[in-house]
């Protein structure tokens, strides 16, 4: 089991992490949210022995990874959220190279590369060199180096950022599979709310330095147990309108969007009739008024007062 | 290590294209700027005389022999023109038992070309003593080629040498331009491969390496040692180039001066850590390298010989410059022809330049998490 107890880095007077606590059991897939600048990328850097923190510690089975980093680094995989890869090199020789760090040698590195390479589907391209990639061919190859070496512990910071619809879903299908064939515990951070729902069991929520949240997925929602979601959908919306809701009583958050308005009201207010009566007062001719089942997004917006993309 | 290193090296066979364009751009300022003097590696001296004589008797012969001026016969008026149009430093016009010295710039050549024509005529005067205090015919022609051979071949050699005055040096046109060029774009072709550390650790790459079992000394020592091989093929290749295709013959110590460059290729390997751990971004280091390295090039002497610099802020300056022990390694080796003993001080400048510069720049890029 991987803990982080208290975990806190300062940089000069600012808190980047402040007082982290977690924990991740063997086998699990937990995600840790939170938007640009919340924390993640710094907690993961820590909790991979890459940073050293301001204070408290990160423990796996019971030993400190701080003090003694030696024997997690041998088990753990790191996917950065960046394409750390040569790209001037083919998909066979960054794995070669990566591999012969990791200390594969012979008909053994040749069996993982051929492994790893039929995994992430890029068997057919391995003899390119990477700059002529797509995005997701990259993003792919760029977790098949973290797998070379049969980690238990896979940390994957924002592996899906910038590619297309039909990668992510490969790359999300294929984190899943390595969870449940090879019993591989995953941490996955990201700020798609909707690949943390797919992926993982619990989840970890960051907002400037702090945790905001943890549980299951449907813990966390409960949060808003108490409170309805309502969009409010129409072509246009006046100041005026925008003003009038956002100032009534009832109405806790808010997130104004082009066509859409989503507003987080009390589970006891009927608010679909004064949503109504201020569209005649100010005129807008409203498409849809629902009533939305709490998702993730709506638990971040209730915590933080913004959306997770901001 | 090796790992590292095999991947650098398959890096560099795919993208060659930084050492080769710093190697050709090397060899051709040295080859252009110092081509008019390329092989001879002497002094140009334009020479004429009215009285054609002169040209074939012992004066004539003696200044061809010159190894460090080449004293090219003319008219007067093409002499004259050649100074006026700064072909040529000064030129000599000689006479039956004297010479003019026509100076075009009151450079220390000057001094060191009257003593080479007085020489000449000295010895002019030496053989024409001697027959004349010879009676037969016979007589005269055996005992001036017992003369002349004795000159030849002395019963003992005597070597004098002698302090140079503080306006006086040796100054080798051809080489100094191989040299400085040599230096100055090696430069680029190191640091554009020191580089790497700073863009694979904003990558991640350096990262992942780091949870590799891969110690973190032997991430830097392979990559330094990339570097420093990468930079000083590019100095080989150069002298190669030089030595066996252009006939420069390095005054005979061309492996030495290959050898004794090791200490200048460390320094400015650890003069590009310390630049890469002093930026933040790759665009910062190519903004910052240009200014560095030229004007390391131009106080360090690697354009024209330091003698000729009077500001003393610039000669100040000049002794942080590993350019300037760099070029003092070689002109000492080759044109002065110093022993190890005398190029030691230029040698352990280099050395200590470069151990302080890789402390700090290793020891800031550790502190910093990029």
């Amino acid at each position: 089991m991987i803990e982080l107890v208290d975990l806190t880095k300062k940089f000069k007077d600012a808190y980047a992490v402040k007082n982290l606590n977690m924990f991740i059991e063997k086998g699990e897939i937990v995600g840790l949210l939170g938007p640009n600048g919340a924390g993640k990328s710094t907690a993961i850097s820590m909790l991979s022995s890459l940073l050293d923190p301001t204070g408290g510690d990160v423990r796996y089975d019971n030993k400190s990874i701080i003090k003694s980093p030696s024997a997690f680094r041998k088990v753990v995989g790191m996917v950065p959220q960046e394409i750390a890869l040569y790209e001037d090199l083919t998909a066979e020789e960054n794995l070669r190279f990566f591999g012969r760090i990791y200390q594969l040698r012979g008909k053994e590195l040749n069996r993982k590369i051929d492994e790893v390479l039929e995994q992430i589907g890029l068997t057919d391209r391995r003899k390119e060199v990477v700059k002529k990639y797509s995005g997701g061919m990259k993003r792919r190859l760029n977790i098949g180096v973290a797998l070379l070496h049969d980690p238990e512990v896979i940390i994957m910071d924002e592996p899906t950022v910038g590619i297309d619809p039909q990668s992510r879903n490969y790359i999300l299908e294929t984190v899943k599979r390595f969870n449940e064939e090879r019993k591989m515990t995953v941490l996955y951070t990201s700020h798609y709310m909707e690949e943390v729902e797919f992926l993982c069991d619990r989840i970890y929520i960051m907002d400037k330095g702090n945790l905001i949240a943890s549980g299951t997925k449907e813990e966390i929602k409960r949060i808003l147990s108490s409170e309805n979601t309502i969009s409010i959908k129409a072509e246009r919306f006046s100041t005026d309108f925008i003003e009038s809701i956002k100032n009534h009583p009832s109405v806790n958050r808010i997130t104004v969007g082009e066509k859409e308005i989503l507003i987080i009201v009390p589970r006891a207010v009927n608010m679909f009739s004064e949503v109504i009566r201020i569209a005649e007062q100010f005129h807008i001719e409203l498409s849809s008024v629902d009533n939305k089942a709490p998702t993730l997004e709506d638990v971040f917006l209730h915590l933080t007062g913004r959306a997770l993309r901001d | 290590m090796i790992g590292i290193l095999l991947a650098r090296l398959k890096l560099f066979v795919r993208n060659p294209w930084t050492f080769l364009i710093f190697t050709g751009m090397s060899i051709f300022f040295a080859f252009i700027i110092g081509s008019s003097e390329m092989g001879g590696s002497s002094i140009y001296v334009p020479i004429h005389s009215e009285n054609e004589t002169i040209r074939d008797s012992i004066i004539g012969k003696e200044l061809a022999k010159e190894e460090a001026y080449s004293f090219s016969w003319m008219s007067e008026k093409a002499l004259k023109d050649k100074i006026e149009s700064g072909k040529a430093e000064l030129g000599i016009i000689l006479h039956e038992n004297t010479f003019e010295v026509l100076v075009g710039v009151d450079s220390p050549n000057k001094g060191l070309v009257q003593q080479t024509v007085q020489a000449a005529y000295t010895k002019k005067l030496q053989q024409e003593q001697l027959i004349d205090n010879i009676s037969t015919r016979s007589d005269k022609d055996k005992i001036v080629e017992e003369f002349t051979n004795l000159r030849h071949s002395p019963v003992f050699k005597m070597k004098t040498s002698s302090f140079q005055n503080e306006d006086s040096f040796v100054y080798d046109n051809s080489l100094h331009s191989l040299f400085g060029f040599t230096l100055f774009f090696v430069i680029y072709t190191i640091a554009y491969n020191v580089l790497p550390i700073l863009t694979e650790k904003q990558d991640g790459v350096w990262d992942r390496i780091i949870l590799s079992p891969v110690k973190k000394w032997e991430m830097y020592v392979a990559n330094l040692i990339y570097s420093f091989l990468t930079g000083y093929l590019q100095v080989v290749v150069i002298f190669l180039t030089f030595r066996f295709l252009m006939g420069v013959n390095f005054y005979g110590r061309f492996i030495e001066s290959l050898l004794l460059l090791i200490p200048y290729v460390f320094s400015i390997v650890s003069l590009s850590i310390l630049i890469t751990a002093v930026v933040k971004k790759a665009q910062q280091f190519n903004a910052v390298l240009p200014i560095v390295s030229v004007s390391m090039a131009m106080i360090g002497g690697a354009y024209w010989p330091l003698e000729i610099v009077s500001s003393k802020v610039l000669l100040t300056l000049s002794k942080i410059n590993p350019i300037k022990y760099g070029m003092e390694i070689l002109n000492g080796a080759t044109v002065y022809g110093y022993s190890f003993h005398e190029l030691l001080f230029p040698i352990s400048v280099l050395v200590l330049m470069g151990v302080i510069m890789m402390g700090i720049g290793i020891h800031l890029m550790e502190s910093r998490h990029v």
